[in-house]
């Protein structure tokens, strides 16, 4: 079942928290909504699951508009951060919820709490009381009682917040598996964490001050941001500011040699590197400047370094003899891996 | 366009669907049953206190009322005794929530259930048990007659004002520990420890910390508590002296013993027009409060 | 800790317990002893006896009892049906409305007790809702009294309640009355049960509205205890007074029995 807002707005006593946003979920597909916190992500989700109104636009689910249905007569299923399991029922009175709301057969509901139970691997408890279980066990019954009621969209307002670091990772494996098994089940996953959005999402739509600012699949905009925002909030990025020249730009007194097709020459850009597509030493693209701060992250080093009056990051595979600070050194990145973007607010 | 947005409210928070106009619906009912069975009633009250019972309608039966050496003794008394009491409730449950707050003790736990149980008694037992703690033959005297061989014991107030006022500050002393408590166990620990660990003294803690924060449970609890002296009959009626009348005394004296409806009616909605005033300072109070 | 002394801390502690005994428990103390008594001059109660309770359980004083127990517990569950019914209403009022609602479920708090009595007695003492003489005048005084605070403890509660389960319920396909039946009532649930048993409580102790309407066959417990020590018999009267009390607490402890029950389903 498809999504679509056409020209969504919701103001909140005359605050717009979603300024006319127009998405299409394709049938099937996971759509991660990331953003800051304030960016629009949850009411966007919100709208569709029918709890916020818009002031304009319409919400369509699988063609049919839906903006003035209550979200009863919806159909969607829905797991939130906090899980909001009936904290009075069992696990099985749980996930039978939504089907003796409708009023569905007794052996039916039974097959299909089952099946829920058992695709979420919950089987096992299905006579306990939620505050029975686990974290992480209670965001499964959660998705289980989302998915019983077979669902043609399934939303994720930051599902995997409130688990620890180790489960999360555990749990983004067992949603992608969810996916698979469940192929048609269209997905709306609002997330701030971008490795969630990266790993799960088919295609990512980028939020910031109630606006959409990009949409595309994980690699389109990790490879080809199409400005600051996205840059930095996807994967994180260098946001140089450069003086667009004749076959590069110049940044802090250098020449760098990157594809300037898109731009006019004299005029202000922001080019943006991922910090691990720099390297430290010689090669293409010399950038000369003083280690500021070197962080060890384990497999890595993060350099900060002072290059004219810029901080550039480098993420360098873990170094047996490291640069101190204030030593001098030189970085270096492939033209191909740079991209040029409009000046934004960034520009020093 | 800012225009629309503006206008155009989003609803949050529930579940359903803005239907301003259903949910009015729902509140009818039982804002009807109120209507019925305690405004309507109300009205009847005040427009009764305008019919005296030679006839017409007049304000007769306020100027006899007020004409009346017992309506003004009466309100006299409801009106010293109410804030004097709320006083009395103040510091004693100040004290005492204080020491079951910041220095406990083995069993202050209990005590402090002690005194939800205690909230849930009628206030006229506290009258009762005076009688037999300082009733003319009740403890109290009886030690000292039996001490001292005198005819007769030097505790003889509980006839007087003072016997209400001290069962009535007993009573209601309860109404102030519990908001207070509550106050106290949200208060930040840390915030103590910072201050004594600057050097500040007990009472300086006490009056620079603790005091500033308890106001709000303070102000809230002294004027309900100042409501229900002012409507306080129990106790009094318990006491079955003559000399002690206070208005809802009244009320019932002219209503049951008299039977003069229109004169109770007149001393009812002088009642209810000063403690629902003080209510109405109370709401505003507590809502300023957060309670 | 606020006192670091011992000896400060030891003083404290004899001043708390020196208020706090006379005042709160003695009172308790003195009516238990007088009710096993017949003589009270001295020091400590004379001429034990459990003559007291044996006329405070049968005969008029248990048919009291009786009336006290049915108008208490019918009081409750009308006021605990309007009082819930008017906070779940005023959850889905806009601000203004839930404080118009507010304010007037609470009004009857500020109203002296004797003047609802004295205005119901007023209301209906004629037709076409002629009940003056009868056990239900006294039973919707009640109600009136311990509405107020149903409705208060009840909203309080609806305002806490997370709206993350409602709607959660919604997105699986519930309707709102459905959601109420089975999500939002349950949850509440441990709070109906608190808010019963203080209308219990306050219905149980009424004396006030009770002593204006009070028909001679329906004599509710407090009304009783006042006649015992309007005329003198203050022994038989403090015995009532404990099994008052007593039966106050029984059903308060039931009341929390149930719910704690229903807070760790």
């Amino acid at each position: 079942m498809s999504i679509r807002f056409d020209s969504v707005t919701v103001a909140y006593d005359g605050d717009v928290v979603l300024d006319a946003l127009d998405l299409t979920v394709e049938p099937g597909e996971v759509m991660a909504l990331l953003g800051p916190s304030g960016s629009g992500k949850t009411t966007a989700l919100r709208a569709v699951a029918g709890f916020v109104r818009p002031a304009s636009g319409r919400v369509l689910l699988g063609g049919r508009d839906v903006t003035d249905l209550p979200p009863y007569r919806r159909g969607v299923g829905m797991v939130v951060q906090q899980y909001a399991l009936f904290p009075h029922m069992r696990v099985d009175e749980n996930v039978a919820f939504g089907l003796r709301a409708r009023g569905t057969a007794r052996s039916e509901i039974r097959r299909r709490v089952a099946e829920a139970l058992e695709m979420t691997g919950m089987a096992a408890y299905a006579r306990r009381h939620p505050r029975e279980l686990s974290g992480g066990q209670q965001q499964r019954v959660a998705i289980a009682r989302a998915l019983a009621i077979r669902p043609g969209v399934l939303l994720l307002d930051e599902p995997l917040s409130a688990l620890d670091a180790r489960l999360r990772s555990g749990m983004l494996a067992e949603l992608a598996r969810l996916h698979r098994d469940l192929p048609d089940v269209t997905m709306l996953y609002v997330t701030h964490d971008q490795v969630e959005a990266l790993t799960l999402a088919d295609r990512i739509a980028v939020m910031d001050k109630a606006r959409l600012r990009a949409c595309g699949t994980p690699r389109e905009l990790y490879r080809a941001p199409a400005d600051e925002f996205t840059a930095s909030f996807v994967g994180g990025a260098n946001l140089l500011p450069v003086t667009v020249g004749r076959e590069g730009v110049g940044f802090a007194g250098t020449e760098v040699k990157v594809d300037t097709a898109a731009a006019v020459a004299g005029a202000r850009a922001t080019l943006c590197v991922r910090p691990h597509l720099v390297g430290l030493g010689e090669g293409p693209n010399r950038l000369t400047g003083v280690v500021r701060e070197i962080q060890w992250r384990g497999a890595t080093h993060r350099l900060y370094v002072r290059v004219g009056e810029h901080d550039v990051m480098a993420d360098v595979r873990e170094l047996k003899d490291p640069p101190g600070r204030g030593d001098e050194v030189t970085l270096h990145f492939a033209s191909d891996d740079a991209v040029l973007l409009p000046a934004g607010v960034g520009h020093g | 366009m800012a225009e629309a947005v503006r206008t155009a409210r989003a609803v949050g928070g529930g579940a359903r669907r803005p239907r301003p106009f259903g949910a009015l619906v729902w509140a009818l009912p039982p804002v009807a049953l109120l209507a019925l069975f305690f405004l309507y009633p109300l009205a009847l009250v005040v427009q009764q206190s305008f019919r005296p019972d030679s006839g017409g309608t007049s304000v007769q039966p306020y100027a006899d009322v007020f004409a009346s050496e017992a309506f003004r003794k009466a309100l006299w008394t409801t009106v010293w005794l109410a804030p004097a009491s709320t006083a009395g409730c103040l510091v004693l449950g100040f004290l005492l929530a204080l020491v079951i707050a910041f220095v406990p003790f083995p069993g202050a736990k209990a005590v402090a259930r002690f005194v939800d149980v205690f909230l849930s008694f009628p206030s006229f037992l506290i009258t009762l048990a005076l009688l037999f703690v300082y009733g003319t033959v009740g403890m109290a005297n009886g030690a000292w007659t039996g001490l001292t061989g005198a005819a007769q014991g030097p505790f003889q107030f509980l006839n007087t004002p003072w016997g209400v006022l001290l069962a009535e500050t007993t009573y209601f002393t309860p109404f102030v520990m519990r908001p207070l408590l509550a106050a106290f166990s949200q208060l930040d620990t840390a915030q103590l420890e910072a201050a004594s660990s600057l050097g500040a003294r007990a009472p300086r803690i006490v009056r620079k910390v603790i005091l500033p924060e308890a106001l709000p449970a303070l102000a809230a609890g002294g004027s309900l508590v100042l409501v229900l002296c002012l409507n306080e009959f129990g106790i009094v009626l318990f006491t079955g002296a003559k000399g002690v009348t206070t208005l809802p005394m009244l009320v019932y004296s002219k209503a049951i013993l008299e039977s003069d409806y229109p004169g109770a009616c007149v001393v009812a909605v002088v009642n209810v027009l000063i403690s629902v005033g003080l209510y109405g300072l109370y709401r505003v109070v507590s809502r300023r409060a957060g309670a | 800790m606020l006192v670091h002394s011992r000896g400060a801390r030891w003083a404290l502690w004899a001043v708390f317990l020196v208020l706090f005994l006379p005042l709160f428990a003695l009172p308790l103390l003195v009516v238990l002893g007088a009710s096993l008594a017949t003589h009270w001059s001295s020091v400590l109660p004379s001429g034990l006896t459990l003559a007291n309770y044996r006329s405070a359980t049968r005969g008029e004083a248990l048919q009291a009892l009786l009336t006290s127990l049915l108008t208490a517990a019918g009081a409750s569950v009308l006021a605990l049906a309007t009082g819930t019914w008017a906070a779940l209403a005023g959850a889905s009022l806009k601000k203004r409305g839930k404080r118009v609602l507010d304010a007037l479920f609470m009004l009857p708090v500020a109203v002296p007790s004797v003047v609802v009595g004295l205005s119901v007695l007023v209301a209906f003492s004629k037709p076409p809702l002629l009940l003056n003489g009868t056990r239900w005048i006294v039973i919707l005084a009640h109600t009136v009294l311990v509405t107020a605070f149903a409705h208060q403890s009840v909203s309080a509660a609806v305002t806490r309640l997370d709206p993350a389960y409602e709607q959660a319920a919604a997105s699986l396909g519930a309707r709102p009355s459905y959601v109420l039946w089975r999500v939002r009532l349950p949850l509440l649930l441990p709070s109906l049960t608190a808010a019963a048993g203080l209308c219990f409580a306050l219905s149980m102790g009424e004396l006030s509205a009770t002593m204006m309407l009070y028909p001679p066959d329906w004599t509710p417990l407090p009304v009783l205890i006042y006649a015992a020590t309007d005329r003198g018999a203050l022994f038989s009267g403090s015995a009532v007074a404990v099994v008052l009390m007593a039966a106050t607490l029984l059903v308060l402890f039931a009341v929390s029995r149930v719910r704690t029950r229903a807070s760790y389903r």
